[in-house]
């Protein structure tokens, strides 16, 4: 790693600015006190390499990326996450070296699961989660971006060509809200046992706002419910309705969980009946798209498409507060692997204590 | 809270019934609009969507402590 000298944190923040180092806002100066404290809360060796950034194809040591939690403002207690999110999305299965400099609008949503929730935090999972004003959400998906951009090099309009950009691209972490949920821990789902921890890192646009007011007394609640989240997931705009290979994210309040799990479905209910109403007719792609490989030629109008193939490439968990709103989040769906969901776990048994650190400047 | 700060502004008397989930909203909101005293009543949470038994359980419940504000 280059070391810099500045006269002042201000003209270091300067420079920092000028290099693209940054993601636009002001950073904490990663000063080699800093980055020494946050490497000793992984409980690693700085040089470990935990994988290779594209498109830079930079090494993602620990001591780099513990740069990147330092600048993005974290505390050495979320240094675990972080590195579960590096390591995730570094998995060849996550496309990150397409992922970054597509056009697409896409961001890696970081999902926390199981203990280290509590550990490494408290990483948000109820009211306004996905941010502002939680320090642990909003520090560990910085560190994530961070690192993407300075060890795997992703700069708008030069390697990042993504034509707007997406407000998560600057952070998007959110814990699941195990406790008050109807559904096992999601990361359980991906073979780990309910007291692991893991990180669920998929590619994800913006959150779509999905709402639906229940009534305990009417028995087709649990039907509108569903039918309004597969109808937000078939949207005619997004690249899951005209590519069909990637994820959708499902993010449930509780109150619309609980229409769920009254009606006696499990997530996996949940998901197929998703998969399965979430559906576009060939008479609309017609209007909205054209059809040069001629997939709809033999298709009647009102024959219906598949947004996606597989039920279990809908991550549905809860998170958020008690209300109206469900959010979805379509995903990119591109990229060899398709930008798969990938997984890490959080090695909370490496972590180490960082002796003084509360007597200790951030 | 707003709806009821803004009766209350009008000199005509008032209670806000509050969820317990957006309790400590109502107190931000009573202490920014300068009327940290405005009277509010705290209901379980949800009620919307609980179905009409559950809504009536809490209505009752909370009959009394309304008609003993405006009476008492």
């Amino acid at each position: 790693m280059t070391l810099l000298d500045a006269p002042s944190e201000h003209d270091a923040l300067e420079v920092l600015h000028q290099l693209g180092c940054t993601d636009g806002l002001p950073v904490v100066i990663p000063t080699t006190d800093r980055v020494s404290r946050m490497v000793l809360a992984t409980g690693f060796e700085p040089d470990l390499v935990l994988g290779v950034m594209g498109p830079m194809h930079g090494s993602a040591t620990v001591e780099k990326v513990c740069t990147a939690a330092v600048m993005a403002g974290c505390l050495p207690d979320y240094a675990p996450v972080v590195v579960a999110a590096v390591r995730a999305v570094c998995q060849p299965e996550f496309d990150l070296t397409e992922m970054q400099a597509t056009t697409h609008c896409t961001a890696p949503l970081v999902i926390v699961c199981g203990p280290a929730r509590h550990a490494c935090g408290e990483i948000a999972s109820g009211f306004g989660a996905l941010g502002p004003g939680h320090r642990a959400n909003a520090s560990i998906g910085r560190a994530l971006r961070l690192a993407m951009i300075n060890i795997g090099g992703a700069r708008p309009g030069s390697s990042d060509m993504a034509l707007h950009g997406h407000p998560g691209k600057f952070t998007y972490c959110v814990a699941e809200d195990e406790e008050n949920s109807p559904f096992p821990g999601l990361h359980t789902t991906f073979g780990y046992d309910p007291e692991q921890s893991a990180v669920i890192v998929t590619g994800a646009e913006a959150p779509h706002s999905t709402f639906f007011t229940g009534d305990r007394d009417d028995p087709a609640s649990v039907e509108n419910l569903l039918n309004v989240i597969a109808l937000v997931m078939a949207n005619p705009g997004s690249n899951n309705v005209h590519i069909r290979e990637g994820s959708i994210t499902v993010m449930m309040n509780p109150d619309h969980t609980d229409v769920l799990s009254r009606a006696g479905l499990s997530r996996e209910d949940v998901q197929a009946e998703l998969a399965s109403r979430a559906a576009i007719s060939v008479g609309t792609m017609r209007r909205i798209s054209p059809d040069p490989q001629g997939r709809y030629e033999e298709s009647a109008d009102d024959e219906l498409i598949h947004v996606l193939k597989d039920p279990s490439r809908i991550l549905l968990f809860q998170a958020g507060g008690s209300g109206l709103y469900t959010m979805v989040m379509p995903s990119w769906c591109a990229g060899p692997h398709r930008n798969a969901i990938v997984h890490a776990e959080i090695e909370l048994d490496q972590a180490c204590e960082v002796p003084g650190m509360s007597e200790l400047p951030n | 809270m707003r709806d009821s700060i803004s009766v209350a502004r009008l000199g005509i008397p008032a209670v806000a019934l509050v969820t317990e989930e957006f309790w400590p909203q109502g107190d931000f909101f009573a202490h920014s609009t300068g009327m940290p005293e405005v009277p509010r009543i705290k209901l379980p949470h949800p009620v919307a969507g609980t179905g009409e038994q559950k809504m009536a359980e809490v209505a009752a419940d909370i009959t009394p402590s309304i008609v003993d504000f405006f009476t008492g």
